[in-house]
């Protein structure tokens, strides 16, 4: 029986090399995918917020709180693109956000290094954890007034308060993050025979980094809340000084302003945080 | 089944705190008659119960004269007072929690006005002052010139603030926020900041402190009328409008109380009293109360020219300062109709002299 080199079922065709004007049509329908995926998380995460603005435009049309209270979306529209041309909501927002930029620093490595150190060493987390345990507790407000006798009541105090709100969540997540590496990795370590530069650096790191990248991410909110709170009290500049002046001349809709600067602060910071965290953590796959 | 019954009981217990808010703060009528009046004090003093400062209107509160009036109609008099100062009695009262005032200076009154809240003027809580500007004991500073840039403080929000900035535009500052980094403390924060130097001046009565030799007074002003205004008792307009005879029976013994806080003979027991909210020790009060040869001229209830001039001169204040931004109407906001029948009633028509515009008692 002769056979052919002809015959498909014997010798199936070979791929022919793609021409370079085919590549374009693959793309496209892979973009416009993403980008119709995009839009599809957009529209269906607005929807919540649109909601929620339909249900205050509508009780500040019909009164059912107080005008005093609950300014109409319309006036604070107004006030937020007054106070922004004037560049004043601006100048708030470099003072608040150099105040929790100085504090990340800080308190995300004394955080840090408090983490690792207590996680690695046995000895050091017996003498410090209790008393960082008990100290823990305390709300940044608890030290303010210890911090004024210390430190004054000015740009010290804001960066030390807040630092020590951050301190802790970096902290406690770090040594939870280690604490967790999972048994058999460091075995093999042990295998490998890895000096401590090595486990610190291809077992430790890698694995701790998803807990670390929380416990910077609950900083950051703790610092926000927390610079926030601080400026409250004995301040002249920044989103907290402007919110509790703006009440206390009962200027709400300043307040919602002052709110809505840091929360668009806060997004970006978690955009920051996320695109650091996947170009670190690529190597992850989630279960969800 | 067990499980069921727990998980149920479980989370209408998380539930109930939340209606326990709902029926304690609307007001309860019985018909024509309330069966609570609220009245609001700025300031809680520091002694550890809320106490009112100073003034005649204080004295109400020690003189139980309300408590009296009201006994036999069965209202409860509930005297309400507010750390926040004029900013916090401004959101009490937007949120349906009060009926009086018995004192708000004049900046959280007109701010308050400026955003739309309803009341009507029914009587001056009081006029006059002294103004000191304080240092810590330590400063180095002899005239006000020498703080220019420094820190000073103040509750921002509350009348001291508009004297604050009249003090300073005296001194020829026209810019204070300019010219000084002025910061936002309450009073017990200020002192203490005081005593650790860590601001540079503020306004205070001075002589309790400095017995502590916390301070030194780096400049004061005695009863200028161009730094103090007077103060304001007013009453919410839904409530004057459902309960005018409570009004204005409130208005007699607010009357009555001032004549007895104009007497000499009266004076130490108002001292006493004073002191026991804290604020200002017994040497303050003395001090600078003994300097007042007239009570009348302090402890007056008219709505004068005096006092009309002064509210409309703050008016124009806030708008320069640019602390309120929309217009207070003062048309159709005093309502001297409950004043001028108490004064009639109890005979003292021309007991306390009224004030012309610029400053001269007559009568």
């Amino acid at each position: 029986m002769a056979v052919s080199t002809d015959d498909p079922n014997i010798f199936p065709a070979a791929p022919s090399t793609q021409p370079a004007s085919v590549v374009p049509s693959q793309i496209w329908p892979h973009a416009g995918k993403l980008l119709l995926s995009l839009i599809n998380t957009i529209l269906l995460g607005s929807i919540l917020p649109l909601v929620l603005f339909g249900l205050w435009w509508v009780a500040a049309d019909r009164h059912w709180i107080a005008e005093q209270i609950l300014p109409p979306p319309a006036f604070v529209w107004e006030s937020l693109k007054d106070v922004l041309q004037s560049g004043e909501l601006l100048g708030h927002i470099k003072i608040s956000a150099s105040r929790v930029a100085w504090s990340l620093l800080i308190g995300g490595s004394a955080g840090l290094l408090l983490g690792f150190g207590m996680g690695l060493s046995r000895t050091f987390k017996a003498y410090v954890f209790p008393t960082f345990d008990v100290l823990a507790q305390l709300p940044v407000l608890g030290w303010i007034p210890l911090l004024i006798i210390f430190v004054g009541i000015e740009e010290p105090l804001k960066v030390t308060a807040v630092s020590i709100a951050v301190v802790v969540p970096v902290a406690l997540s770090t040594l939870h993050g280690i604490a967790n590496i999972p048994r058999p990795l460091l075995e093999v370590g042990r295998v490998y025979q890895f000096d401590t530069l090595q486990l610190i650096t291809r077992i430790v790191l890698p694995a701790t980094a998803p807990s670390l990248f929380t416990g910077l991410r609950q900083g950051v909110m703790q610092a926000w809340l927390s610079v926030v709170f601080v400026e409250l009290l004995s301040s002249s500049e920044g989103l907290g000084f402007l919110m509790a002046y703006s009440r206390s001349l009962s200027q709400i809709d300043m307040v919602i302003v002052a709110m809505l600067a840091i929360g668009a602060v806060g997004i970006l910071i978690e955009l920051t945080l996320r695109l650091i965290e996947s170009r670190l953590q690529g190597w992850r796959r989630n279960a969800f | 089944m067990k499980r069921r019954s727990f998980n149920l009981g479980l989370a209408s217990s998380l539930a109930a705190p939340a209606l326990i808010g709902l029926g304690s703060s609307a007001r309860a009528a019985d018909g024509a008659k309330p069966t609570t009046i609220r009245i609001g004090f700025p300031g809680a003093g520091t002694s550890g119960r809320p106490l009112p400062t100073s003034g005649y209107t204080a004295n109400v509160v020690f003189l139980g004269e309300l408590e009296q009036e009201f006994k036999a109609d069965n209202i409860k008099i509930e005297w309400k007072y507010y750390v926040g100062a004029g900013p916090a009695l401004n959101e009490a009262f937007a949120n349906g929690l009060l009926d009086f005032c018995f004192g708000h200076g004049d900046l959280p009154l007109i701010v308050g006005r400026s955003t739309g809240l309803k009341h009507k003027i029914i009587a001056s809580s009081g006029r006059g002052g002294d103004v000191y500007l304080l240092t810590p004991a330590a400063s180095q500073a002899t005239q006000v010139a020498d703080l220019k840039g420094k820190i000073l403080s103040v509750q921002k929000g509350t009348a001291t603030q508009l004297v604050l900035y009249r003090f300073l535009a005296k001194y020829g500052f026209t810019e204070p926020d300019k010219d000084f980094r002025i910061i936002s403390q309450i009073a017990d924060d200020r002192r203490a900041s005081l005593a650790t130097g860590d601001i540079a001046g503020t306004i205070d009565t001075p002589w309790g402190l400095e017995a502590r030799g916390i301070t030194k007074r780096l400049a004061e002003v005695h009863d200028d009328i161009n730094i103090n205004a007077p103060g304001t008792v007013w009453v919410g307009e839904a409530f004057e409008q459902q309960y005018p005879d409570i009004v204005q029976r409130v208005v007699n013994r607010l009357v009555k109380v001032a004549h007895w806080s104009s007497q000499d003979a009266n004076r130490e027991q108002q001292y006493q009293w004073w002191t026991r909210s804290g604020t200002n020790a017994y040497l303050d009060n003395k001090k600078e109360w003994d300097r007042v040869k007239d009570l009348r001229t302090r402890h007056s209830p008219l709505l004068d020219d005096f006092y009309k001039a002064k509210i409309q001169k703050s008016i124009a204040e806030t708008r320069q300062y640019r602390l309120t931004r929309r217009d207070t109407p003062f048309e159709g906001w005093l309502e001297p109709k409950y004043l001028n029948n108490a004064l009639r009633e109890l005979k003292l028509e021309n007991y306390f002299p009224s004030q012309s515009v610029d400053g001269k008692f007559s009568g």
